[in-house]
């Protein structure tokens, strides 16, 4: 970035004279940095997965529960700023909820999607706020089937059959690709809540020396078109699934706590902490 | 003394001359709320017994004395251990029905116990309804209904009334409308006190309630055959049955009553 | 003046997604005496080393209680903690006045994290200065949380914040196995105050600077200062 430091990203809301915004850029630098998180359209449904980096022992397991309900059929997991994620799905929890009162039906993920949109968007631009620090993975099941949508700081959003972002984006979405190569008529939220686990198992090699602990929710056919977390047996199914795959391809069985952390990163591992 | 309400409380016109709407800013007609229900739901009744509670309502929604819609479902289950009923005005009951809904998406807003520890109980349930009946009357815009909350909490059946003047209150039996009249008395046959809850199983209020949805339908000339029951019982949990209606009628002595209706002789 | 160009306020990424001003935030924390707090799966406990201006000022109060069931320790700008636990007071109230229902601690900690997000992503204000050690009683048993002004709230088994708090932090990791299946609510005070003291430099631990809070299984929340602490120096 060559025009860093010629005062043109300094404010958010400001053009550079090549036209980019640069406080928008930085924004996406901050989700860059974040645990990474998945999402896969399936043909029944739409599964989403986190990765939950232990950064100490004395947190407790299964708690600080990552991905989010928005409405009963729409769930959101996102990478970044925690806390801006939380003000993201605040946000859609009151559009979704308004539109119900409105229309008294559940909101099409489509026209969530917009008006979340809508909402990102303007937060680029006014230099009385800054951008939101995290790319945000959501859908779930309306009447038109089901849905998958991943913004950005900057406001846009596309659909997607699979999603990714955070540190592990490139690998997960090598992986992604490959499996939609070899399913090219889609597949089952069943399946794919192992295969989410696994990208999230893979996508975390290249940081193994922290411990984490994985987290899926899926919205299909089978919780009823409900938003609902993997839990029980088939979280443990996925796990195991993961492992065996991961350790697989590259023998490395390593799963033990690694928890001398030096206070560099926040508990969460998405910001970092100087 | 001039007995026009809306004379009430303004200056006299013996002694200010013809009031005046634009000097006073005020409307010529006052602002007015509901002033009364239009399409109704009649009773609903309740009893604890020893390991639960029953709630009932039929299924009518009348329009004064039309019986103009017969699928009118009164009675809302809120998870596994509450079930709200609701009689009066049938569109403030589908608005309460949307709070309620409202209710049960928010209560699982990043609540990781939302369906164990920290799931709504009926307690929560009532205050909550109690708190926003309060607030409209305390408004002068009444919610026209009134409200049974039954269910099961801390294993001790809870059941508590509310209508659309505030006023809550909790007994063995609640009945509301002219159940209240009618089948409280029947209920009470079977547990007088609080203490009778103890000794009386599920099969004997079971009884009790269809006795007095009985009653209610012979009586209560709002009232439809068809109503919905529901039991929510400490071991069994929820039961919800829809498409009951009233057995064993007994009309020999229809023919006998005179004086009503059209009939000549 | 600035370190950099990226650190005047809150509405100002760095190059690197950094966000300065709340990174300085998380720091007077740091300025902020040490504050301990550890839970079992009955009771959660918190210990506090308090801080008089001068000799003859009074102590800072360290523990703030919100409701029966629920408490905090502060370690930063103590107003800012007073703003945010009489937040949590009036939630406290709304939820016990509208629902009959205690305030779940997990929901206090959202609630705490919403209300810090804000002052990050809007101008003209900046972050609270404080790091809050959360602690209650419900439905779902005990818990402790750790709130930092960020927004990031963390559940724990165990946690310290403020001056020299890692001494704290590292006997808390070493002694976990042990604490969080203690029955006795006693133990579990002498565990907090054991650690707390692993963040010590100079002071001693007395009557005067030791404040002590525990919450748990039929245990309304009940603090614990000047001669009520003397079994536990």
């Amino acid at each position: 970035m060559t025009s860093i430091g010629t005062g043109y990203d300094l404010s958010n809301s400001v053009f550079s004279p090549d036209g980019r915004n640069f406080q928008v850029e930085y924004a996406v630098k901050a989700v860059e940095n974040g645990a990474t998180s998945v999402g896969i359209k399936c043909n029944d449904g739409v599964v989403f997965a986190v990765e939950k980096l232990i950064s100490s022992k004395l947190l407790v397991p299964k708690k600080n529960v990552k991905i989010q309900v928005i409405d009963r059929h729409i769930g959101c997991v996102y990478s970044g700023l925690i806390p801006d994620g939380r003000h993201l799905v605040n946000r859609g929890r009151e559009e979704s909820k308004s539109f119900s009162q409105m229309y008294s039906k559940r909101i099409p993920i489509p026209a969530f999607a917009d008006r979340i949109g809508q909402y990102v968007q303007a937060h680029t631009l006014y230099n009385s706020v800054r951008p939101f620090g995290v790319s945000a993975i959501f859908g779930g099941i309306d009447d038109e089937g089901s849905h998958l949508y991943m913004i950005e700081p900057s406001g846009s959003y596309w659909g997607y059959k699979g999603a990714a972002a955070g540190s592990g984006r490139q690998i997960a979405k090598t992986e992604l690709e490959k499996l939609f190569d070899k399913n090219p008529d889609g597949l089952s939220a069943r399946e794919a809540i192992k295969q989410a686990a696994r990208i999230i198992y893979l996508a975390h090699e290249d940081n193994k020396e922290k411990d984490f602990e994985l987290e899926i929710s899926w919205c299909s056919l089978e919780t009823d078109k409900v938003h609902k977390f993997v839990t029980g047996d088939l979280l443990d199914e996925a796990i195991e699934y993961a492992k065996g795959e991961v350790n697989g391809s590259n023998d490395s069985d390593d799963e033990d706590m690694s928890s001398d952390d030096n206070n560099q990163q926040d508990e969460d591992g998405d910001v970092e902490i100087e | 003394m001039n007995h026009d309400p809306f004379a009430w409380g303004r200056p006299s016109d013996e002694t200010y001359g013809q009031y005046n709407e634009a000097i006073a800013g005020a409307p010529s007609f006052p602002k007015m709320n509901t002033q009364q229900p239009i399409i109704t739901g009649t009773s609903v009744i309740s009893m604890k017994y020893n390991n639960g509670v029953i709630i009932a309502a039929d299924n009518l929604g009348a329009y004064g004395s039309l019986l103009r819609f017969n699928d009118v479902e009164r009675l809302f289950a809120i998870g596994e251990n509450t079930v709200v009923g609701v009689s009066g005005d049938i569109s403030d009951m589908q608005y309460i029905e949307r709070l309620l809904d409202e209710l049960q998406i928010e209560n699982n807003y990043d609540n990781s116990t939302g369906d164990g520890a920290e799931s709504l109980k009926p307690s929560y349930v009532f205050e909550y309804l109690a708190a926003v009946m309060y607030s409209r009357r305390s408004k002068m815009n009444p919610l026209w209904n009134a409200i049974i909350v039954a269910g099961m909490e801390d294993n001790k059946p809870f059941l508590r009334y509310v209508n659309l003047l505030g006023v809550t209150y909790s007994s063995q039996t609640l009945a509301t409308g002219f159940g209240a009249h009618m089948a409280n008395p029947l209920l009470r046959k079977v547990v007088d006190k609080e203490e009778d809850v103890a000794n009386t199983d599920l099969e004997t209020a079971k009884k009790a309630i269809l006795e007095s949805m009985k009653v209610l339908y012979y009586r209560d000339a709002r009232s439809s055959r068809k109503f919905s029951m529901a039991i929510i019982d400490n071991t069994t949990g929820l039961t919800f049955q829809k498409n009951l209606e009233v057995e064993n009628m007994v009309w020999g002595f229809a023919k006998d009553i005179k004086g009503y209706g059209t009939q000549k002789v | 003046m600035f370190r950099n160009n990226y650190d005047g306020d809150t509405v100002t990424f760095s190059p690197t997604g950094r966000l300065f001003q709340v990174e300085y935030a998380l720091e007077a924390i740091k300025q902020g005496s040490v504050t301990v707090g550890l839970r079992s799966n009955k009771y959660a406990v918190l210990a506090a080393l308090k801080r008089n201006a001068d000799e003859l000022s009074s102590y800072q109060k360290k523990i703030i209680k919100c409701d029966e069931h629920l408490g905090l320790s502060l370690a930063g700008l103590a107003p800012d903690a007073r703003v945010l636990s009489n937040y949590l007071r009036q939630q406290c109230h709304y939820s016990q006045l509208v629902f009959n229902r205690k305030l779940s601690v997990e929901k206090a900690g959202h609630l705490l994290s919403d209300k810090a997000q804000q002052n990050t992503q809007s101008y003209g204000g900046r972050p609270y200065g404080v790091g809050l050690l959360l602690i209650g009683y419900d439905n779902s048993g005990a818990h402790l949380l750790e709130f930092q002004p960020s927004g990031n709230t963390l559940e724990v088994y165990g946690s310290a914040i403020g001056a020299r708090s890692q001494g704290a932090k590292t006997y808390l990791e070493k002694v976990m196995d042990n604490f969080v299946d203690l029955e006795d609510p006693e133990e579990l005070i002498k565990t907090c105050v054991e650690a707390l003291r692993q963040s010590l430099k100079d002071e001693t631990l007395t009557t005067e600077n030791l404040s002590i809070a525990i919450v748990g299984v039929d245990k309304p929340f009940t603090q614990f200062d000047n001669e009520k602490v003397t079994p536990y120096l």
